[in-house]
């Protein structure tokens, strides 16, 4: 295995990791820019306007069929928030020319068919085709209000949309209603002229190639050529950037059709140290992410108030959210058990053999990143954006130095912010 | 041991049956860090009436047992839980249920010997006591809740009741809050003497392995245990037709959510691995004609604003029962409905388009093959699959024999309107 970024203009990188290990190879493509309130919901169309078609394959039959002769593979498209930017992600995966049943070479079409969606869009009149527009607009508000059927995630990105109320973060990835009724296909394709000028883009590709051969092709592709250089704008987020001073805690109660009550609580970090993030990840392992933590030990398994309770530690954003499905009349008693467990955690209440554990699932956790392709291509774009590149090795060295000392300092550190609760 | 060799996906499996009749297979795949394991016995929610081996009574148990066995298999006499054990260990474990069958596994980089030590000592080691088993209740009380919230499960199980009048397959796999009321230590250990004998488990391997050397020390951990007799398993009979048409259901939810299914006819007789193979593979080339991404009908439906994503599809079947199942969500899933039939009809009536259909297959041929870069994937499909008397790689060695002629065919025999079912959840 190796990884090879290269600039290939100013602003644009692609990224190659030769790897033997799989059956299919995969690239990729990331547009970051800044979250904004003034264009987050017109960049979340642009993808899904972008897959409907382009000057070589007019229509969405067209790309599939494509799609389908190159033995199923997959395009897959769509709009994440990584720390303050929103990231439009676009995947193509296909089957490595090893493993056809007859000699192809399907890796070139596919590297050609993904460049051809991203830059190289259907057009009319100057403006993208209306008609996908205007069906696609449809699409992305059934997700916005789609958000509601999933009553665990609306409840996790109601408590998140809550702590960061007013600021970048707090901005729904797949915008606002009232600003997609004022998209047409005239403005939305001048925001994607934007986006494409300014963005910074990453392109990478992961799979079993002789050479850089395949980069070249990339750098070579003709719409690759017709990009500008572009200053690259997105914000880096780190655990210095984003330490948080105590706030008074606040509570929010909100009321759905559920059966069960979902409670999520938000913590803040007031604290920055370099390499801090190794021990707020044992921090958080110890406190509810495994099997033998806080949470699920105390919650579920010696208290049976629930069957899920857990705590994950949103990097980006130096936070950490506490989420448990309890008996809506049980809200008190698990709020009390779980500010225990905090209180726990500050006074130092977790054997040495804990930190090991923790220690072993974190390093267990790097180990197999590299077993899959997405979650491969996920860490480095994460590391990308981090403007940081940590390797696999150091990575785990910096996991094993963390001290029992470090961890409690963290945790007298770590204030709740707030406190959701989602009930009948 | 048995040697199985892929040449298209490049892969070997090592098999081996023991005399306690435990069945092991092994996948090693060089290069991977994860090493994966399930230990599977062929126990699951839809078993829920039997004669045990050696007796003549019928033995009949509440809704959700399997489930509950698995839960509580995790802790042991010495007050401690094989899960933390496990999670210690730096390995990650779990365990599920499923309507025919009950798996533990873990993955892990290091510490593999180690964590086999624990887990074939707690599957081979049932504790249970009245107080362990009273306090799982408020735990899987709470996990049957979480699925109350999620409206795909309710569509695909009021789908499933809609089909089937007596088959145990429209019970909830976790039972209900009343059913698990009901359960106590006896029927647990009645259940773990019955189901959880070599003879009716499978253990699966995929990973860094040398399978000569696993296999030994699969053997050294394997506790004795006296032959065991044919358990005898009772099912209802089940009705060729199905219950009725259409069923609707008020939930939360922003736009309607539909499960449009297909009652299809377990033939008994003729239940041979690669028939039922081809019939499979089939049947997925069909309903990726009818209304798959490229097809005719997925383009209208889109266009019209019917649909705005592409409808899952898929075929469930056990030795049990069989059906098609359409899940999607749509502002008027009846027309949706009418709209397929109309397609079936018309694709019915003419020979299958061959071009399309070649296309789908070759995509077919794709998603299997990329089954085999994922060990737990491959754990999972493989032990699935055992469960009904299937080796995964027949999917990869029959999909060139399925040819228009045959598909059209199961089109004839399985796309029957008659047993055609629409659940629906919509808005309240």
């Amino acid at each position: 295995m190796s990884y090879e970024i290269k600039e290939i203009k100013k602003g644009i990188k692609t990224h190659f990791i030769k790897t033997n290990k799989f059956k299919t190879d995969l690239f990729a493509i990331f547009l970051t820019v800044p979250l904004d309130k003034n264009n987050v919901t017109q960049n979340a169309l642009i993808p899904a306007v972008l897959r409907r078609g382009t000057e070589n394959l007019k229509t969405q039959e067209e790309i599939s069929i494509m799609l389908e002769n190159m033995y199923g593979a997959n395009l897959d498209c769509g709009v994440e928030k990584i720390g303050d930017n929103q990231v439009l992600k676009f995947y193509l995966e296909t089957l490595n020319d090893n493993f056809l049943p007859q000699v192809e070479n399907l890796s070139k079409r596919a590297i050609e068919l993904m460049l051809d969606v991203v830059l190289n869009p259907l057009m009319e009149n100057d403006a993208f085709k209306k008609e996908y527009v205007e069906a696609e607009k449809k699409t992305i508000k059934r997700i916005i209000e789609g958000r509601i059927d999933n009553k665990d995630l609306y409840a996790y990105t109601r408590c998140i949309e809550e702590m960061y109320k007013g600021k970048q973060y707090g901005l729904y990835k797949y915008g606002y209603i009232e600003d997609l009724e004022k998209i047409n296909a005239e403005n939305l394709y001048e925001s994607y002229k934007k986006l494409l000028s300014e963005a910074k883009i990453d392109i990478f590709v992961s799979g079993n190639f002789e050479n850089n051969e395949i980069i070249k092709y990339i750098e070579e592709n003709e719409n690759i050529q017709k990009l500008n250089e572009r200053e690259d704008k997105h914000i880096i987020n780190t655990e210095e950037t984003e330490k948080k001073e105590k706030v008074e805690v606040s509570t929010l109660h909100e009321s759905k059709d559920v059966t069960q009550g979902k409670l999520v609580i938000g913590l803040d970090i007031d604290f920055y140290k370099p390499n801090s993030r190794y021990v707020i990840c044992l921090y958080n392992v110890i406190l509810g992410e495994s099997a033998t933590s806080k949470m699920f030990q105390n919650v579920r398994e010696k208290a049976g108030l629930a069957y899920s309770a857990r705590s994950t530690y949103l990097r980006q954003k130096n936070n950490i959210f506490i989420r448990a499905g309890i008996e809506i009349e049980n809200y008190e008693k698990a709020l009390n058990i779980i500010k225990e467990q905090l209180e726990d955690m500050k006074n130092g209440n977790f054997t040495d053999e804990e930190i090991e554990n923790a220690k072993k699932y974190m390093i267990s956790g790097i180990k197999t990143v590299q077993d899959e392709q997405d979650s491969e291509i996920t860490y480095y774009l994460g590391q990308e954006l981090s403007g940081k590149l940590i390797s696999f090795e150091d990575y785990m060295k910096n996991i094993n130095s963390v001290t029992r000392e470090q961890i409690v300092e963290i945790a007298n550190n770590i204030n709740m912010n707030i406190i959701y609760f989602l009930k009948n | 041991m048995q040697i199985i060799e892929n040449s298209r996906v490049k892969e070997k499996l090592y098999v081996e049956k023991l005399e306690n009749g435990l069945t092991i297979m092994i996948m090693p795949k060089a290069n991977i860090q994860k090493k994966y394991v399930i230990w599977s016995t062929n126990f699951g929610s839809i078993d829920n009436k039997f004669i045990a081996p050696n007796e003549n009574e019928e033995t009949f148990i509440p809704d959700g047992v399997a489930h509950f066995l698995e839960h509580k298999m995790f802790e042991q006499p010495n007050g401690t839980n094989s899960l933390d054990t496990l999670t210690a260990l730096g390995v990650n474990a779990n365990a599920y249920t499923s309507t025919d069958h009950t798996c533990y596994l873990f993955e892990c980089t290091d510490n593999f010997l180690p964590a086999l030590d624990e887990l074939m000592d707690y599957v081979q080691t049932p504790y249970f006591t009245d107080q362990n088993v009273e306090k799982e209740k408020g735990i899987i009380g709470q996990e049957i809740k979480m699925y109350d919230d999620y409206p795909q499960w309710e569509v695909y199980m009021n789908a499933l009741r809609n089909m089937y009048k007596n088959n145990p397959i429209t019970i909830d796999i976790a039972g209900s809050i009343e059913s698990i009321a009901k359960i106590d230590k006896d029927v647990l250990y009645k259940c773990y003497n019955t189901f959880y004998h070599p003879s009716n488990m499978v253990m699966c391997f995929a990973g860094d392995f040398v399978p000569e050397q696993l296999l030994e020390e699969v053997k050294k951990r394997l506790k004795n245990r006296e032959k065991h007799g044919e358990i005898k398993r009772i099912y209802p009979e089940e009705p060729e037709e199905i219950v009725k048409k259409e069923i609707t259901k008020q939930m939360e939810v922003s736009m309607p959510i539909f499960v449009i299914a297909i009652k299809d006819s377990i033939d008994s007789k003729n239940c041979k691995s690669d028939s039922i193979v081809k019939k499979h593979i089939a049947i997925e080339i069909l309903l990726n004609m009818l209304i798959g991404k490229s097809s005719k009908l997925y383009k209208n439906l889109y266009e019209s604003e019917l649909i705005t994503e592409e409808p899952y599809l898929e075929y469930e079947f056990s030795k049990q029962y069989a059906h098609i199942a359409i899940t999607g969500q749509s502002n008027n899933p009846k027309e949706v409905l009418k709209k397929l039939q109309e397609e079936i009809r018309n694709m019915k009536s003419k020979d299958l388009d061959i071009e399309h259909f070649q296309r789908i297959k070759n995509m077919i041929y794709g998603n299997y093959v990329k089954e085999y870069d994922d060990v737990a994937e491959i754990c999972r499909m493989f032990v699935a699959d055992y469960m009904k008397g299937i080796n995964s790689f027949e999917y990869i060695e029959n999909y060139k024999q399925v040819t228009p002629e045959y598909a059209k065919q199961v089109l004839d025999e399985v796309f029957n309107e008659e047993k055609m079912v629409i659940s629906i959840v919509e808005p309240n």
